[in-house]
């Protein structure tokens, strides 16, 4: 018995050890990046994979116990997640991860947003009042996520800040010359015509420097007529585009619809960590992002 | 005329001949002249280059600085609803309602029918609308209320459904909300009926609550700190909502309740419930079995305790967890009333002890984006004895244990988040008259985005 006691004694005393920042992240894209900056003295857990589509998410149960126990929420914001965190956040009853807290990240706090609505109504479709929420897709604003979430670890685990910060110098490193080789390949890309199933992508045209030349969702998150695809297959005919992209989690029928129909190239990005096989962290996401773009330039 | 020129040549002439005797000296004084001259430029050229060199310099300053901008948090206007306004959301629907039997002959065999518990009205009406606001109240609180409106026999009633504050973040998985709020006593209950799958409510939930249970109290929760989700928690009321009746200074009615779930690979995902609910109705008064029929003028009245149980099962698939392509939901529940006590009218009084009991199954598959649709099964008994039979038929209780039945089947079409159209088809066996009910209903909502609850 005593035995026993002692041994229960001993794992109690050695669960401090665990005393790690509890990371829930909306997204696998910031459990990726959460990783890369906390390192092993961090948790992390994603409540949405690279093939779901992270705004229809239920509140699930699974979701509200791993929200109780969580001391910091990464998130994108920007109304991505406007169906089901605001009930986490209520059902949760973790004080740490409400709305101002210090556990309450949202990225798109960090970056300037693209395609901000200059009129707000629900007749355009998945409209977001406060900009282009898909700012992972370029890994200029991911820096600057990095170095925010680098020091909000840094302020809510502040026994391990020279842990942090070493992290930190060490991926702005790596990630700077990573982003100059991406740009380096990506060279050929530069104004190459596409088309784009939907809007997820502003921030990676923009960095890579695309020309979009048509969107097959003439309303965002509504799925196409035939008539809207007919328009854009008509626009094609005076301004041909090199390749229609859209993201792994998505249906790809409209996007089939005009590879059918035309000689255009179709390129399904993974869209996040864990959108395919090859993108397991945020390296391999862009590395796999240009080879495929690459590959359909060709 | 020429004479001036001469004069001109010859000053000129001059001059230079006065210069010329000092020739050689001026020649050093000029290339003298001529390297202080180059060192003059050479310093000014280095003062240009420090010049130039500290205004790149500047230049890569004001970049790094504009890359440190960057880096910092971008000010912006609140991304709430509305900043500081509460999140507004209106909920309308209506729709056209057709019955093989007369609407106002409609019974559920066992149950007494209150409130809206009956059928909506045959051919067009409008339902319920509904307008909710919710918002932090501070950095304490959240509230939220919800008023419906609607018609009932040709006046327009306004109904508080909800209004509570909760606690936002007490801390450890606790949580209080006081108000009035639906009593977590099932998995549907909680849930408004525009969000429920089916256009009716589950026989069980007319039969009981008059289609839905609400509390005025206060509730507690607690989350486990555990990885599997599990919650617990009750409420304490004023025990005025039926099937509880009457004037209570204390605690009319409360309910303790149990709620785990959680996920099966990412593919799948599941809760269970249960529930325990007790009252001590004072002059609970039976309508009959008929809507807002019976006895107006003398009414059977029951006293006692009366006490229910609920079991809820929900199970939830969907292909790689992705909601938005495909789904499918599974529901069943099942209640339990069981009340002891006496009923009386103004001559008589009996002894009664009465069983209700039943609940429903229901598969709802979303088989594309934007259609769904869903089988649903009914199946209710009782068991109701009272010393004096005569008052169960006063009371328009069928005590003969028919077991009421229904089936229904509906489709929708989801065009978007915000609306929906529904039809519906029941094959309705509520009392011995087997009926035939066609519902098609749209249902809207406007303003604030609603919530994606489990």
């Amino acid at each position: 018995m005593k035995k026993i006691i002692l041994s229960l004694l001993l794992i109690m005393a050695n669960s401090p050890v665990m005393a790690e920042l509890n990371i829930f992240a909306c997204e696998p894209e910031w459990a990726a990046l959460s990783h890369e900056l906390g390192g092993d003295k961090v948790t992390v857990f994603s409540a949405t994979t690279g093939l779901q589509d992270p705004h229809y998410i239920q509140a699930r149960p699974s979701l509200i116990a791993k929200a109780r126990r969580t001391q910091l929420l990464v998130c994108t914001g920007a109304e991505l997640e406007s169906g089901w965190l605001p009930l986490l956040q209520r059902k949760a009853g973790n004080a740490a991860i409400q709305i101002g807290a210090s556990g309450y990240f949202m990225a798109s706090d960090y970056v300037a947003l693209l395609d901000i609505p200059s009129s707000l109504d629900r007749s355009q479709g998945d409209v977001h009042a406060a900009g282009n929420p898909h700012i992972h897709t370029s890994p200029v604003t991911i820096l600057q996520i990095a170095k925010a979430l680098s020091q909000r670890m840094q302020k809510l685990d502040s026994n391990n800040t020279a842990y942090y910060q070493q992290r930190w110098h060490d991926f702005n490193q790596r990630w700077q010359a990573a982003t100059e080789r991406w740009q380096r390949q990506a060279a050929p890309l530069k104004d190459i015509a596409i088309i784009v199933q939907h809007n997820s992508w502003p921030y990676l045209l923009n960095w890579l420097e695309l020309n979009k030349v048509a969107v097959l969702e003439r309303k965002a998150g509504v799925q196409p007529t035939i008539d809207d695809l007919n328009n854009v297959l008509n626009q094609l005919k005076i301004t041909p585009a090199k390749m229609v992209i859209h993201a792994a989690y998505q249906s790809p029928r409209a996007t089939d619809w005009l590879v059918d129909k035309t000689d255009i190239n179709k390129v399904t990005l993974p869209f996040t960590v864990g959108g395919n096989e090859q993108s397991k962290d945020l390296f391999s996401l862009f590395d796999d992002t240009i080879k495929r773009l690459l590959e359909a330039s060709q | 005329m020429t004479y001036p020129k001469t004069r001109f040549a010859l000053l000129m002439s001059a001059a230079l001949l006065a210069t010329t005797p000092g020739f050689a000296d001026d020649l050093s004084d000029l290339k003298a002249e001529f390297s202080q001259m180059r060192l003059d430029y050479e310093r000014r050229i280095t003062q240009l280059e420090q010049r130039l060199i500290q205004a790149e310099t500047n230049s890569q300053q004001s970049k790094t600085d504009i890359a440190k901008v960057n880096t910092q948090p971008v000010t912006q206007a609140s991304k709430n609803n509305n900043s500081f306004n509460p999140a507004i959301s209106m909920v309308l629907n209506g729709q056209f309602s057709d019955y093989a039997e007369p609407a106002d002959g409609y019974e559920l065999s066992g149950f007494s029918l209150q409130g809206e518990g009956g059928l909506a009205r045959e051919g067009f009406s409008l339902g319920e609308s509904e307008i909710t606001m919710s918002a932090s109240i501070d950095q304490l609180l959240f509230g939220q209320a919800t008023v419906a409106l609607h018609d009932h026999e040709g006046e327009t009633e306004v109904e508080i459904e909800e209004a509570f504050i909760e606690t936002l973040g007490l801390g450890n998985g606790m949580t209080v909300r006081a108000g009035r709020f639906y009593s977590p006593i099932g998995y549907l209950n909680e849930k408004h009926i525009h969000a429920w799958n089916f256009a009716d409510a589950p026989l069980i939930y007319r039969g009981l609550f008059g289609n839905q249970l609400s509390t005025d109290g206060v509730k507690l929760s607690y989350l486990l700190p555990t990885d599997l989700y599990a919650e617990v928690g009750g409420t304490v009321g004023n025990g005025a909502q039926h099937p509880g009746s009457g004037e209570h200074n204390g605690i009319g009615d409360w309910l303790v309740y149990a709620k785990t779930g959680g996920d099966i690979g990412t593919n799948h995902s599941w809760q269970v419930g249960v529930s325990h609910w007790q009252a001590e109705p004072e002059d609970r008064a039976y309508s009959g079995g008929h809507d807002h029929g019976g006895d107006g003028d003398d009414p059977v009245l029951f006293n006692g305790e009366t006490d229910i149980s609920n079991l809820s099962l929900v199970y939830k698939w969907a292909p790689n967890g992705n909601f938005r392509q495909q789904n499918l939901t599974l529901l069943g529940e099942y209640f339990y009333l069981d009340e002891q006590g006496q009923l009386n009218n103004s001559t008589e009084l009996a002894s009664y002890n009465g069983q209700q009991y039943g609940g429903f199954v229901e598969g709802i598959y979303q088989f594309v984006p934007n259609w769904r649709t869903g089988l649903r099964y009914d199946w209710l008994g009782s068991d109701l004895r009272a010393s004096d039979n005569e008052l169960l038929s006063d009371a328009d209780l069928d005590f003969s244990g028919f077991h009421p039945q229904r089936y229904s089947l509906m489709l929708e079409w989801i065009p978007s988040e915000f609306s929906r159209l529904r039809a519906q088809i029941n094959h309705d066996k509520s009392s011995h008259n087997n009926d035939t009910q066609l519902f098609l209903q749209y249902t809207v909502s406007i303003g604030a985005h609603g919530a994606h609850s489990f």
